[in-house]
C-alpha cells in the first residue's frame, strides 16, 4: 500500500495538487453559454459569450492549444499570451479593452474581455460599401480623440501598443472606442532586453512608421502615433492611405527592406530631408533609402499632404493634426498628449462620449456577425474522437460560411460589408477568411 | 502601471499580512519539528532560485521575479503537498517570459536536471511538457498577476547617479523610451549621492532580501528605503561621513546605532544645524516614509541574517562560494570601469553575507557577522538536510491522507479524490 504510494510520491508528486487545483477550476462552460464564433487567428479564436451569472455579454479569446501530431500536449505558453496576460492584468482604462478573467483549464487559456459590438474596420467598410459615404467629421474626430485617449494611457504606463490598426480598435454600442489586442505590446519601463531582440517585425506594414521601415533597432511610443495617424486617414478617405506590398522575409527570416511601402509614403509625405530628420542618417536602411530617389531634385517627391486632405478632412484642423502625427523624425511627431490639446478637438463640433451621437439610427454600423456552426468546437469534447469531430466541425463550418459568402457574392458590395462584420474584430486572420483576400497585410506582421 | 504601483496587481492583491502567511504554512508546520526549518527552506530556495537564474544568464530582476513568483505561490500551496523543484524550475521560466527575456524551455529543464542533481534530486523529469504543465498550473495559481514591482528601482531612483539613469539603472543601457520614474510616495525630491560601494552593498541587502518572506509583507519601496538605511550604518566609509556631520550634535549619535532608526527629532536637529555638503540624515527623513516602519524592517532583515548564518552550503558550497566570490570581484572591476550591462548584471547578484568572503574594496558586514555570532552554537542547517526533510515532510503527508482518522487504509485513487473534496 504504502509502496504504491511512495512510488506515485517520487514519479509524479504533484499529481495530489494537481488533483486539487483541477477539481475547484470553474469551467469556462460553467460560467459562459457560447453564443458564437467571432473569428480566428494564428493565436486561435474568438467567441461571443453570455455570462451565465449577470447576463452580460463577452468575448472570449481562446489561445490555441498546442499540438505535436495530433496530441495536444503542453509546450510553454506563448510569449505574447504572457505579455497579453501580464499587461492587460494591470491596466485599466475606458478607451481600453477590459480583460475580465482569464481561465486556464484543459491545455488551452481562456482570455475573457469585454464585448464590443462594432471595430473601427468594420465602420470604414460600412461607410465605404453600404453607405458608400465619408464618415462625418464629427465621427472622425470623436473616434480620433478616444482613439488618442486610450493610447495617452497606455504610453503614461509606459505600454507601447505595436499594432494599432483598425481592426485592433473596438467600438462598443454605446458608441465608446476600445483598444484591443495587447498581443503585441511591451512594457518599455527599463526593459532588460531591447526591443527590437523580442519581435523582428512590428506592426502590421501599412501602419508602420518610417523608422520602423528603415531598420531602427531603437524605437519608442512614436511608432503607435504614425499609427493613429494612418488611422486617422484612413478614416478620413476610407481607404489606407499607405497601401504598399510587404516584401517578404527571406528563407533565412531577415527583414527586407520595404521599398514598396516606404514608397507609398514618400508619395505623399515627400522624401525626409535629414534637416528635419538628425537622425535619419543613422539609420540601418538609409543608403537603401537613398537610392529611391530621384537624384535630381526636380523629380524627387514632394510633400503633398495637403493636398492630400484638401478633398478628405475638410476643416484645416484636422489636416494639421495629421501632418504633425506624420512629422518623420520620432523625436518631433506629436505625443498622445500634445495631439489631444490640438486645436482640433477644441473647435466644434467637440468629440462626442458617444462616438455614433450624431448619426442617425439606421446609419449605425450592424451588428458583428457571428456564426454558430463553429461553437460546439469550442470546447474538446472528451470523447476518444473529439480531434476528428472538431476537425469536421470546422471543416463543415468553414464550408457552410463559404457557401453564405457565395450566395451574398451575388451582391457585390454587401459581401465586403458582410464578411468585414465577422472579420474584423480581433484582428490578425488566418489568410483565406480575410475580408478582399489578395494577400492583405491587415493580417498581423509578427513572427518569433 | 509601470510607474503607479498603488494601483498595481501587487499593491491590490498580493501585498499580504503575517496572519495569512502564517495560515499558509499551518499544513506544513505539522510535519517539522522546528518551525524555523521552514525559514531555512525559504532562504535554501531562493539561493536554488538564484542559482539556476545565474545558470539560464537571467538578470538579477528576473531572478527577484521567480522569487516572488515562488513565495506566491507557496502561500496558496504546501511543501509537503508539492514538488517545489518542479516550481522553482517554472517560477525562472515564467518570470523569464514575463520580464521579456525568455529562455527556450529546454534549457530550463536541463539546467534544472543538472542543479538539482547536485543536491540529490533525481526525479526532476526530462520531459518539457511536465515544466510546461507546471507553468500552466503556476500562472492560474499566480491568478495572472505577472507584473511585480521590486526595491531596484525605487534604490536606483534615489541613488542612481545624476544625469540619466546611465550605467547605474541594471536595465538603462538598452535604453529607448526610458523615462525616470516617478516616485510613487511621498515628497522627497532629489537624490542621494552615495559611494559606488555603498550603492552596490545597499543592491546585494536588497537581494538578500528575497531569503524571506518580506517581500510579500512590505511594498517594495520600504525594502529599499531600508536597504539605504542599513547602508548609511554598516558602510563603513559612509557611516564615517555622517559621524562627522553629525559629530557636534550629542543627541543625533543615534544613526551610528546599529539598531535605532532616525527618529524625526535626530533628523530635524541634523537638519537645522548645519548645512553639510550633503545632508543624509535630512534626506532619509525627507522621504517622508515611516521611520518605525523602517526600524522595524531593519531589524527583520537583521534577524534573516542571524538566522542565514546558521545555514551553510555543504558538498555544493564551494563551487557556490567561489561563484558568489568571482561574482563580487567582477562586480567591482565592473563597477570600476563602467563595463557593459551584461557583466554588471551578474554581478548585481551578489549578496552581503558571501561578500565577507572576498578581499579589500567590498563593504565588510562585520556589524551583521556580530549579530550572528551570539548565535553561533545553535544548530547548523545544510541543504542535505532540507531536501531530505522535503522528503519526510511529503511521505509523512502521503501517509497522513492514506490513513485518514477512520484507521482505513485508502487507495491511491481513493486518496486523490479526497483531496479534491478537500479543495
Amino acid at each position: 500500500m504504502l509502496d504504491e504510494l511512495s512510488y506515485n510520491v517520487v514519479n509524479d508528486p504533484m499529481r495530489i495538487y494537481r488533483a486539487k487545483r483541477d477539481f475547484a477550476r470553474k469551467r469556462v462552460t460553467d460560467k459562459y453559454s457560447i453564443l458564437g464564433f467571432i473569428s480566428s487567428g494564428t493565436y486561435g479564436r474568438v467567441y461571443k459569450a453570455e455570462s451565465k451569472i449577470d447576463r452580460v455579454v463577452h468575448a472570449i479569446k481562446k489561445f490555441k492549444p498546442d499540438k505535436e501530431g495530433d496530441i495536444v500536449t503542453y509546450t510553454g505558453i506563448s510569449q505574447s499570451a504572457i505579455r497579453e496576460i501580464a499587461l492587460n492584468r494591470e491596466i485599466s482604462h475606458e478607451n481600453v479593452v477590459a480583460l475580465n478573467e482569464v481561465i486556464l483549464e484543459d491545455k488551452s487559456i481562456y482570455m475573457v474581455f469585454e464585448y464590443a459590438e462594432h471595430d473601427f474596420l468594420q465602420v470604414i467598410h460600412h461607410h465605404s460599401q453600404t453607405l458608400r459615404s465619408p464618415i462625418t467629421p464629427t465621427v472622425l474626430k470623436s473616434l480620433t480623440y478616444q482613439l488618442l485617449n486610450g493610447l495617452l494611457y497606455l504610453h503614461n504606463a509606459h505600454i507601447i501598443h505595436r499594432d494599432l490598426k483598425p481592426a485592433n480598435i473596438l467600438i462598443t454600442s454605446s458608441g465608446v472606442v476600445k483598444i484591443g489586442d495587447l498581443g503585441l505590446a511591451r512594457l518599455t519601463y527599463q526593459p532588460l532586453q531591447p526591443l527590437f531582440a523580442g519581435d523582428k517585425v512590428v506592426v502590421t506594414i501599412w501602419y508602420r512608421a518610417p523608422e520602423l521601415l528603415l531598420g531602427a533597432k531603437h524605437y519608442n511610443k512614436a511608432v503607435d502615433i504614425w499609427a493613429v495617424g494612418c488611422v486617422m486617414a484612413e478614416l478620413a478617405s476610407l481607404r489606407p492611405i499607405f497601401k504598399g506590398e510587404e516584401a517578404k522575409l527571406d528563407s533565412k527570416k531577415n527583414v527586407p527592406f520595404q521599398k514598396d511601402q516606404l514608397l507609398k509614403i514618400f508619395e505623399v509625405l515627400g522624401t525626409p530631408d535629414e534637416r528635419d530628420w538628425p537622425g535619419l542618417k543613422d539609420l540601418p536602411e538609409y543608403q537603401n533609402m537613398k537610392r529611391l530617389d530621384y537624384s535630381d531634385v526636380e523629380h524627387s517627391y514632394q510633400n503633398r499632404l495637403a493636398e492630400w486632405c484638401q478633398s478628405r478632412i475638410r476643416p484645416h484642423q484636422g489636416g494639421d493634426l495629421l501632418r504633425q502625427l506624420f512629422i518623420y523624425d520620432p523625436d518631433r511627431r506629436l505625443t498622445a498628449y500634445e495631439a489631444l490639446q490640438h486645436k482640433w478637438f477644441q473647435e466644434e463640433p467637440l468629440p462626442s462620449k458617444n462616438v455614433f451621437q450624431s448619426v442617425p439610427a439606421n446609419q449605425i454600423p450592424p451588428h458583428r456577425r457571428i456564426t454558430h456552426d463553429e461553437a460546439p468546437s469550442m470546447m474538446p469534447v472528451p470523447a476518444a474522437n473529439s480531434q476528428a469531430q472538431a476537425q469536421i466541425a470546422q471543416v463543415q463550418a468553414q464550408a457552410a460560411a463559404h457557401l453564405s459568402q457565395q450566395l451574398m457574392g451575388s451582391h457585390p458590395l454587401s459581401q465586403q460589408s458582410g464578411r468585414a462584420g465577422s472579420v474584423a474584430s480581433f484582428a490578425s486572420l488566418s489568410g483565406g477568411t480575410a475580408a478582399g483576400g489578395s494577400g492583405h497585410p491587415r493580417k498581423k506582421a509578427r513572427m518569433g | 502601471m509601470a510607474t503607479d504601483f498603488w494601483s498595481s496587481s501587487h499593491y491590490k492583491r498580493w501585498m499580504l499580512d503575517r496572519a495569512t502567511l502564517r495560515q499558509a504554512r499551518a499544513d506544513d508546520l505539522q510535519y517539522v519539528d522546528d518551525p524555523e526549518y521552514l525559514d531555512f527552506l525559504a532562504i535554501f530556495f531562493a539561493n536554488l532560485i538564484s542559482r539556476l537564474g545565474k545558470k539560464l544568464q537571467l538578470r538579477q530582476r528576473v531572478i527577484a521575479t521567480a522569487t516572488v513568483f515562488f513565495r506566491r505561490f507557496y502561500v496558496k500551496n504546501s511543501y509537503c503537498e508539492t514538488d517545489p523543484f518542479i516550481v522553482v524550475a517554472a517560477c525562472c521560466y515564467v518570470a523569464a517570459k514575463a520580464e521579456e527575456s525568455p529562455v527556450h524551455i529546454k534549457n530550463v529543464v536541463s539546467e534544472a536536471r543538472m542543479l538539482f542533481g547536485k543536491y540529490g534530486i533525481k526525479s526532476f523529469p526530462s520531459d518539457n511538457s511536465k515544466l510546461a504543465e507546471m507553468e500552466f498550473y503556476l500562472v492560474d495559481d499566480l491568478e495572472c498577476d505577472l507584473t511585480v514591482f521590486h526595491p531596484y528601482r525605487t534604490l536606483m531612483t534615489l541613488c542612481g547617479k545624476a544625469g540619466g539613469n546611465g550605467g547605474e539603472t541594471e536595465a538603462g543601457e538598452l535604453g529607448v523610451g526610458i523615462q525616470d520614474g516617478q516616485r510613487y510616495w511621498g515628497t522627497g525630491e532629489g537624490k542621494l549621492e552615495l559611494e559606488e560601494g555603498a550603492v552596490q552593498m545597499a543592491w546585494f541587502i536588497i537581494n538578500d532580501t528575497y531569503r524571506s518572506e518580506l517581500c510579500l509583507i512590505y511594498p517594495p519601496h520600504l525594502i529599499a528605503i531600508t536597504a539605504i538605511y542599513l547602508t548609511l550604518v554598516f558602510h563603513t566609509s559612509t557611516r564615517a561621513t555622517i559621524q562627522a556631520q553629525t559629530q557636534s550634535p550629542p543627541t543625533s549619535s543615534g544613526a551610528s546605532a546599529s539598531s535605532s532608526p532616525p527618529t524625526r527629532r535626530s533628523s530635524r536637529t541634523a537638519n537645522s544645524h548645519k548645512k553639510a555638503p550633503q545632508d543624509i540624515v535630512g534626506f532619509m527623513a525627507g522621504l517622508n516614509v515611516s521611520m518605525a516602519l523602517i526600524a522595524t524592517l531593519s531589524q527583520e532583515i537583521i534577524s534573516l541574517y542571524a538566522l542565514w548564518d546558521r545555514y551553510r552550503e555543504d558538498h555544493t558550497a564551494e563551487s557556490a562560494r567561489s561563484a558568489f566570490a568571482q561574482g563580487q570581484l567582477s562586480a567591482f572591476g565592473a563597477a570600476g570601469a563602467g563595463t557593459s550591462g551584461k557583466r554588471a548584471g551578474h554581478a548585481r547578484s551578489g549578496s552581503v553575507l558571501s561578500g565577507t568572503t572576498s578581499s579589500g574594496g567590498t563593504p565588510t558586514t562585520g556589524d551583521l557577522k556580530d549579530d550572528g555570532a551570539g548565535l553561533a552554537e545553535q544548530q547548523v542547517v545544510t541543504p542535505a538536510f532540507l531536501v531530505h526533510l522535503l522528503l519526510r515532510m511529503r511521505e509523512a503527508r502521503l501517509a497522513d491522507m492514506a490513513h485518514p482518522a477512520t484507521g482505513r487504509p485508502m487507495a491511491v485513487n481513493k486518496m486523490l479524490e479526497r483531496a479534491q473534496a478537500a479543495g
